[in-house]
């Protein structure tokens, strides 16, 4: 037993499962990440945010064929903060505002059904190829075969991460942000209107699953139900890693992308999702706050 | 500069002041004493945003401020360093007097010299400069007091509402917010002054108002409000 564990970790086949667990677990931290983002400026989330990622990849899919996929991105990336700032505005400023534990949970959950129908409209019910932006040749690192989209995915989404967290700690309406997540009244005491600081959280987090979208959708098949599955794991991934830390989501990410692909090859397809939903379960029972959590979960 | 008129506030269901009026003259040190419970902190709230008033008016150099929200009664001028000193933990001294400046760098009040007036509030709260790169969260209470001071200073502000700067300090500390206190106002700042501390109010203020169950009870200059034997029974710990 031991002995097979050895050969394993010198085979080319275990590290390509990592390599491709690591491309999935970032889209998952990338998702969590735009979770923890609303729920450290307003203790709520957005759990339409699977849906959030299907629709920047179908804008990206529509937008692309007019110029090319890089020009593409910005596009999705407007398109982003707008659904972002309709999500706030229709389904949870109104309960933040009457202090409602469960509004906004039934009013994103209900956005995130109407903008999968109306996609379902738009786009149709099957499921779509996007054509990748860049060869669809695998590269190989001594034997270990890459998809060149996968290095894409992964380095997309830490540019991304490290430039929110850049326009948090260096300007001054980052700082503004942090300030609202520390303490709202004080931050209006500082003259931020921390009901906009709230709104834009909401659009830079479905900015982030939309641009998640057009970068996981060359790897996925794309369509109206591909959100879905992505949002409620990175549920579970943002629970695992801890909302209250954007680092733990990240390590949540891979640790859950990681098990999924090396379950689904040593085992069966059929248990991926069990070792990181036992994960999840064990985290609750053991650390409720997440693995890099500050303080308990109260409100989901 | 501040005039509060028949103001009643409260939270929810429960009225905590049943009509409150008051004025501050452009330049002048005010303090707002009474016992706990009596609605000295709700007063403060109040005239910033932090509760809406239901009825009343609060005049700010002329404009009716009651019912706007307290960014915007911020971006007016009005700066309060509130009970607890609520500073922000996760970040810097350097950047929470930044955010003290929040509408000036973002174009709300005139801008001036944002950079040369942290300089300033650090050669008034020399502490600070020792801890300038350090999280708010880390400093001590006495440290956190001068930084809400500060940060709230940073507005350059037509009012300051000080809410219980000693409360939580040791005696020495609070000398020391006493002496600034009394230095802001030689340099003409307008304060609103909330304090457990009577008679060390009263012996830097200009003007003082006892609030006792929602109502204001007496007013007059701090130096008669001193003499009064009703205030020095009641407030003042002397004895009969």
């Amino acid at each position: 037993m031991f002995e097979y564990l050895l050969s394993q970790l010198v085979s080319p086949v275990f590290w390509q499962l990592i390599a491709s667990g690591v491309a999935v677990g970032m889209i998952y931290g990338v998702i969590a990440f735009g979770y923890q983002l609303t729920f450290a400026t307003s203790k709520t989330l957005n759990f339409g945010q699977g849906e959030a990622l299907m629709l920047g990849a179908l804008v990206g899919l529509t937008v692309a064929p007019y110029t090319s996929y890089w020009l593409m991105l910005p596009v999705v990336a407007a398109f982003g903060l707008l659904q972002g700032s309709v999500v706030e505005r229709l389904g949870v400023r109104q309960a933040i505002k009457i202090k409602s534990e469960a509004g906004w949970i039934m009013a994103t959950i209900a956005l995130g059904i109407i903008f999968k129908n109306l996609a379902e409209n738009i786009w149709g019910r099957d499921d779509l190829k996007f054509p990748p932006p860049i060869s669809e040749k695998p590269l190989s690192f001594h034997g270990v075969n890459v998809l060149p989209m996968e290095l894409v995915i992964v380095a997309g989404a830490i540019i991304m991460m490290l430039l929110i967290e850049l326009f948090n700690r260096r300007s001054i309406y980052g700082k503004a942000v942090v300030a609202t997540s520390n303490d709202r009244d004080a931050a209006g005491l500082m003259g931020i209107n921390t009901g906009l600081v709230i709104t834009f959280s909401y659009a830079l987090s479905s900015l982030t699953a939309a641009i998640a979208g057009v970068l996981v959708a060359p790897v996925t098949l794309t369509g109206a139900t591909m959100g879905s599955a992505l949002g409620l794991k990175a549920f579970a991934v943002a629970i695992i890693g801890g909302l209250s830390s954007g680092f733990g989501v990240v390590v949540g990410g891979l640790i859950l992308g990681i098990t999924e692909t090396l379950t689904g090859y040593y085992f069966s397809t059929g248990y991926k999702d069990v070792p990181g939903l036992l994960l999840l379960l064990a985290v609750l029972s053991i650390k409720p706050s997440g693995l890099f959590g500050k303080s308990a979960i109260k409100k989901v | 500069m501040l005039q509060v008129e028949n103001l009643i506030a409260g939270y929810g269901k429960v009225q905590v002041l049943q009509s409150i009026s008051l004025n501050v003259a452009k330049g002048q040190l005010v303090t707002l004493i009474g016992s706990n419970g009596a609605g000295k902190t709700t007063t403060l709230r109040a005239i910033s945003g932090m509760i809406t008033p239901e009825s009343g008016t609060i005049m700010l150099g002329g404009d009716n401020i009651a019912g706007l929200s307290t960014h915007q009664i911020t971006r007016r001028g009005m700066a309060h360093s509130p009970e607890g000193r609520r500073v922000f933990p996760t970040l810097t001294v350097a950047d929470n007097l930044e955010l003290g400046a929040f509408p000036r760098l973002t174009g709300a009040r005139p801008r001036g010299e944002v950079k040369a007036d942290i300089e300033r509030m650090i050669a008034l709260f020399p502490r600070l400069g020792e801890r300038r790169q350090q999280l708010a969260g880390t400093l001590s209470g006495g440290e956190q007091q001068m930084l809400a001071m500060a940060r709230a200073l940073m507005l350059q502000p037509e009012v300051l509402l000080l809410d219980e700067p000693s409360m939580g300090l040791a005696p020495r500390l609070v000398e020391e917010v006493f002496s600034t206190i009394a230095r802001l106002k030689r340099e003409k700042i307008t304060m609103l002054l909330v304090e457990q501390f009577a008679a060390a109010a009263l012996d830097v203020a200009d003007y003082g108002y006892v609030l006792e169950n929602g109502r204001i009870s007496v007013h007059g200059p701090a130096a008669e409000l001193k003499a009064s034997p009703a205030v020095r029974a009641a407030y003042l710990g002397a004895a009969h």
